[in-house]
């Protein structure tokens, strides 16, 4: 994103707060239903070391859930590519196996895997795990023919043709894959930790609603969503980085404006 | 003189019962510019993927440079329709994709690139990405690919088909100047019976689906071969005896 684009999101943004900020004032909105914006900074301000205690194991499960449904994505997305069996007997199930809304097993991984960190950071996986096979997948097997057909040609190998052919034609769906995961990713850290867990941002947010405190439940979501934004970027500016061949439209203008 | 290529009794069917080529013979002399003529779908491709490996003949046996086709040979290069240049490489490294399927050393085949761009005139946009490109100089792109590893005998299939009228033209010149200095087998497909006259030594007409060789005509127009000689008698006299045959679909 150029610094234009911006420019507009970050003014809208700013327009919310002060109309929200004058709102409560001029309403009389209590703190502990809607605080102000400015308490809300405050809050992050002096109690930014706790809300940083607890950010560290969230953002330290989300990255490592993500990481380890990319590699196990891949490689299941490589079975399903190359293994008729795989594709025929296993895709067909991990698609229709979408439709359980993983965040509804949560309770189950505690029963499990305990309170401990195995059942947060296999709930990340698991929910971070989906997009990650169906892009890899759909992007190895797009392939045209004509590509695979000049590959052998030259007698590439089958590594060869997977390493220099299908995996840089998959990439960019890889990549799309990989931005809805690592915000699946954070969710699925976040719902795990509502359920089961003594610290992180999730446990910071139950913890603080049950104290009846407004302020530092909503700075912990602010601070959550700044996180998630970090990390998607991180994500979008790999993507800008490695698929540097696709050719990037601007958004389109309006005919003479 | 042994032969580039020898097309001895071939047939295919595929898997799905068709039958693509009924019978096929014919030889091909090393330096010769040969084209496989014929309408659309009428087998002269799969022909062509047989002889560059991609296909097994159902009966028959095709020999290349005095080897068994049994698979891809690294003695062939091949030009499809399409150009098929990988988005995310260079125009040079599309052209040493070749070298490094091959597993040959890179360092010794990169001048080679480099002149085969410059003859091709894209020597310019050697750094750039093929979407920079337009169609007719991906083609070149995709020419130069399959020449890199200096092989003896040269598959095009329809290389110009998707190109503009005027470009067409502009790329059958090119395309002889290519081969009058690398001096290769050239196997060509092709529809365009003017294209086929122009450019070829010798002209093998194919019957519809399933195929076998028709007429077969030996294109005595001089070289260097120029643009004015398509308005010439002679250049249209053979025209016209190719139209014929497709049209009776003659039988020698």
């Amino acid at each position: 994103m150029t610094g234009r684009s911006l420019l507009w999101p970050l003014a809208v943004t700013l327009g919310i707060l002060l109309v929200w900020e004058q709102a409560v004032a001029t309403l009389r909105v209590k703190a502990v239903l809607l605080p102000r914006p400015s308490v809300i900074a405050a809050v992050i301000w002096s109690r930014g070391p706790l809300i940083l205690e607890h950010m560290w194991p969230t953002f330290y499960q989300i990255v490592l859930g993500f990481l380890l449904a990319l590699a196990g994505g891949v490689l299941v997305a490589v079975l399903i590519t190359y293994s008729e069996i795989v594709r025929k007997g296993f895709y067909p199930l991990i698609v229709v196996s979408q439709i359980v809304p993983k965040v509804a097993v949560a309770p189950l991984f505690v029963v499990w895997f305990g309170l401990g960190d195995t059942s947060r950071l296999l709930l990340a996986f698991l929910i971070a795990f989906f997009p990650i096979v169906i892009n890899t997948a759909a992007g190895l097997t797009s392939v045209d023919d004509d590509f695979v057909r000049m590959g052998r040609a030259y007698m590439g190998t089958r590594w060869q043709i997977f390493r220099k052919i299908r995996l840089p034609h998959a990439m960019p769906l890889i990549f799309g894959g990989m931005k809805i995961s690592i915000t699946l990713a954070v969710i699925g850290v976040v719902v795990a930790e509502f359920v089961a867990a003594q610290r992180g941002i999730g446990y910071l947010i139950v913890m603080a609603n049950g104290l009846l405190d407004t302020p530092l439940m909503m700075a912990a979501i602010a601070a959550l969503s700044v996180m998630g934004l970090v990390l998607y970027g991180v994500v979008a500016a790999l993507e800008r980085l490695v698929v540097y061949w696709q050719v990037r439209t601007e958004t389109p203008r309006g005919g003479f404006a | 003189m042994r032969d580039s290529v020898v097309v001895d009794g071939v047939g295919k069917t595929y898997a799905s019962g068709v039958e693509a080529i009924r019978e096929a013979r014919f030889r091909v002399v090393p330096g010769e510019f040969l084209s496989l003529l014929g309408p659309s779908g009428c087998g002269k491709s799969t022909l062509l993927m047989l002889i560059a490996g991609l296909l097994a003949p159902s009966h028959g046996r095709i020999r290349v440079n005095d080897a068994e086709v049994k698979g891809p040979r690294r003695d062939v290069g091949i030009v499809f329709q399409s150009p098929v240049l990988l988005p995310w490489r260079t125009v040079l490294d599309n052209v040493l994709l070749p070298v490094e399927m091959l597993r040959l050393r890179r360092a010794d085949y990169e001048p080679r690139a480099r002149d085969l761009l410059s003859m091709a005139k894209v020597d310019d946009f050697a750094a750039k990405l093929p979407h920079e490109l337009s169609g007719g100089m991906k083609q070149r792109v995709a020419i130069c690919r399959a020449l890199v590893h200096d092989p003896a005998l040269l598959l095009m299939d329809e290389p110009f088909s998707a190109l503009d009228a005027m470009t067409r033209d502009q790329m059958g010149l090119e395309l002889l100047r290519i081969w009058d200095v690398h001096k290769k087998t050239v196997v060509f497909v092709t529809h365009s019976i003017r294209e086929a006259v122009f450019l070829s030594d010798r002209v093998l007409v194919m019957t519809p689906r399933p195929a076998t060789i028709g007429c077969e005509t030996d294109v005595k127009l001089p070289r260097p071969r120029t643009m004015d000689m398509q308005e010439s008698d002679e250049f249209n006299r053979y025209v016209g005896l190719l139209r014929h045959s497709i049209e009776t679909g003659a039988r020698p």
